[in-house]
């Protein structure tokens, strides 16, 4: 049923956690205290505040994760928490070995029953991802879920440091984020000198879905140096008639990279409606890495990937826009 | 069309069926998302130390989850029961009338002004069943009598008017509430708390109880309401009667499990090829078949595509609609 841990994988963690030793002689204790306290089978908990604005009770250090999300599962890859990761969802693809995790089902309604027996002493979820009900079946069956909730750059970093400091590898935690936020502002340097192009963003073509204010995304095309034309609208995905798009003509179109079926640019040049907008008869259309949805680590490769399609350095894109 | 069952036989169907509930109890105790061998399901059920992960998985997640879909099932099976004979109508149930698009309709503004599915909602959820109810009943009446295309229709059109009015206020709501209220509405018997149990289990049982008291006059409503009212029949009375419980049923069921299709009209007929016309043996047959074929339904949605689950409303209506079919065809050859 499941992809056993190799041996050699857990050694390595255990050497990781050695390496990873603080220095100073306090915390070095509270770490022998704490490997103690999970030695004799009673780890100490703490009652944290997670990202929702609720109240959970958290292992000192927890060892055993269940990730509910996609964004969540990379994120404790990209902090060398993988070996601690004993389940995720059908959905978690990056890093690769992520797929070897024993499944727990989709985002909406994740098995219980799998969750269980997995044994978790932390559950990570989000309320981007999952449904909240979720939250009530958990705490019923005495398992603490810790909600993480990110909807900006800002806020993946955020959500980066809070995991880091639950899970205990506030160390790891920082200088992952340090590394992005150099990464950040080395884009958002390189694109301020040039005027923001209009962006409208296409989450799904028919009916045409966009990106409302509070998204990722919204803030990603920001910082690369354009404005979406849909931040005004409420929601989330708020729906977009095509005279609107029409009337409010961007300058260039984006839409994410997908599995499912998406036109390419020859074909929306034919779609009524669509041939008549400006960014579609320029040619302006572009497909970007769907990590622009996802509020982990690699947001910020969408960031870097977006500066470069709406601020080339020659100069091609920003010539004839407005 | 069917002989009338004597009533030694009417005992020994119960009897079988009340067997048949606790085997199908305990076939759905037994799978689920995780494979548990039989001996680990009986330790957990049992509370055999040594095991904590199958005693929660047995009594905290399995358990709860049948026990809701005995009473849904249930309710939804007695409440299309009642309706049929009062409105003399062998397609009236909660669904088809609208009725559970009244209360899902309830149980959403009642989430939309605060509070959550199944804490704030159950009484919301009724009165939406029962507002939903009394108007489609005034729509189905012509001169003062109740017209049977006239009335399905009514049911029809309003169950759709509602499910606009549903996706509308669903596009007022977040999309964080949206994803969890689309799941529900489909039918959803996951989300079941004790205190849900508590509530429904007590009130359920008084409503079948109370609709058992008119189970004679519902066989005698069966001949029309003015032979009904010249034997003797206080139909104001039975009419009361039959609109509160049944949508007290229907309005309870939904807000614990969103809109379940398909019980409500296939079980009754189910139960009147087995025991006949008299609503002394139907509603108790009507209400275990309701409990077996709920139970079943969500056996196959929680293991199918397990881990992940179906909504056991998409069950009933795969299984129901081919069921209708065949009985339609049936009546009409």
């Amino acid at each position: 049923m499941t992809d056993r841990r190799r041996s050699p994988d857990f050694w390595r963690f255990d050497a990781h956690l050695h390496a990873g030793a603080p220095r100073k002689a306090s915390r070095a204790l509270a770490l022998l205290l704490a490997v103690l306290l999970v030695g004799v089978g009673r780890a100490s908990a703490k009652w944290v505040t997670d990202q929702t604005g609720r109240r959970v009770n958290v292992p000192e250090h927890p060892q055993r994760l269940v990730s509910l999300a996609p964004s969540i599962t990379e994120t404790l890859y990209a902090l060398g928490l993988g070996d601690r990761l004993v389940g995720d969802t059908d959905y978690c693809d990056y890093p690769p070995e992520a797929k070897r995790k024993p499944r727990v089902g989709n985002l909406l309604n994740p098995s219980l029953e799998r969750i269980v027996v997995l044994k978790p002493d932390l559950v990570l979820g989000s309320p981007e991802a999952n449904r909240r009900e979720i939250i009530g079946q958990l705490e019923k069956l005495r398992i603490p879920i810790y909600g993480v909730t990110a909807q900006s750059v800002e806020g993946t970093l955020r959500s980066l440091e809070d995991l880091g400091r639950v899970l205990g590898c506030e160390r790891e935690a920082q200088a992952l984020r340090e590394r992005l936020r150099g990464r950040i502002e080395a884009v958002e340097r390189r694109v301020n000198p040039y005027p923001r192009s209009r962006v409208l963003f296409v989450v799904w073509y028919r009916p045409l879905t966009t990106t409302g204010p509070r998204t990722s995304i919204t803030d990603v095309i920001r910082r690369a140096g354009g404005d979406s034309v849909t931040k005004d609208l409420d929601g989330e995905w708020p729906r977009l008639s095509l005279e609107e798009a029409l009337r409010r003509d961007p300058d260039v179109i984006l839409y994410p990279q997908a599995e499912s079926f998406f036109p390419g640019l020859d074909e929306f040049a034919r779609l009524p409606g669509w041939r008549d907008l400006r960014a579609v008869k320029n040619r302006h259309m572009y497909c970007v890495s769907e990590t622009i949805t996802f509020t982990s680590p690699r947001l910020i490769d969408a960031l870097e990937q977006v500066a470069d399609i709406l601020h080339p350095r020659a100069g091609r894109g920003t010539e004839g826009r407005r | 069309m069917t002989v009338a069952a004597t009533r030694r036989n009417v005992l020994l169907i119960i009897l079988v069926l009340s067997v048949g509930l606790v085997l199908t109890g305990l076939a759905a105790l037994a799978f689920g998302g995780v494979h548990l061998p039989l001996r680990e399901v009986w330790a957990g059920l049992c509370g055999a130390p040594g095991n904590p992960e199958a005693t929660v998985i047995v009594r905290e997640i399995r358990l709860p989850r049948i026990l809701l879909a005995v009473l849904v099932g249930a309710a939804l099976a007695v409440s299309g029961t009642a309706l049929q004979a009062l409105l003399r109508n062998p397609l009236a149930d909660p669904y088809v009338l609208g009725i559970s698009s009244g209360a899902a309709l309830g149980a959403i503004v009642a989430l939309w002004i605060g509070g959550r599915i199944a804490t704030a909602s159950p009484a919301v959820a009724f009165v939406g069943a029962l507002v939903t109810m009394l108007w489609v009943y005034l729509l189905g009446r012509r001169r003062g009598r109740l017209a049977s295309y006239t009335l399905v229709l009514a049911g029809v059109v309003t169950a759709s008017f509602l499910s606009a009015v549903i996706l509308f206020v669903l596009t007022l709501l977040s999309s964080r509430d949206v994803r969890g209220i689309a799941f529900w509405l489909m039918g959803d018997l996951s989300l079941v708390t004790g205190s849900q149990l508590r509530i429904l289990l007590p009130v359920v049982i008084l409503a079948i109880a109370g609709l058992y008291l008119v189970s004679k006059d519902l066989n005698v409503m069966l001949l029309g309401e003015e032979e009904a009212a010249h034997l003797g029949v206080n139909i104001k009375h039975v009419e009361t009667a039959v609109y509160l419980m049944a949508s007290l049923l229907t309005g309870l069921a939904v807000s614990v499990s969103g809109a379940i299709g398909y019980l409500g009209l296939l079980v009754p007929h189910l139960g009147r090829m087995i025991v006949g016309n008299d609503h002394r043996a139907l509603l108790p047959t009507a209400a275990l078949g309701g409990a077996i074929v709920l139970v079943l339904s969500d056996l196959v949605a929680r293991t199918v595509v397990a881990p992940a689950e179906l909504p056991v409303g998409a069950v009933t209506a795969v299984a129901g609609a081919p069921v209708f079919i065949y009985l339609l065809r049936r009546a009409a050859g």
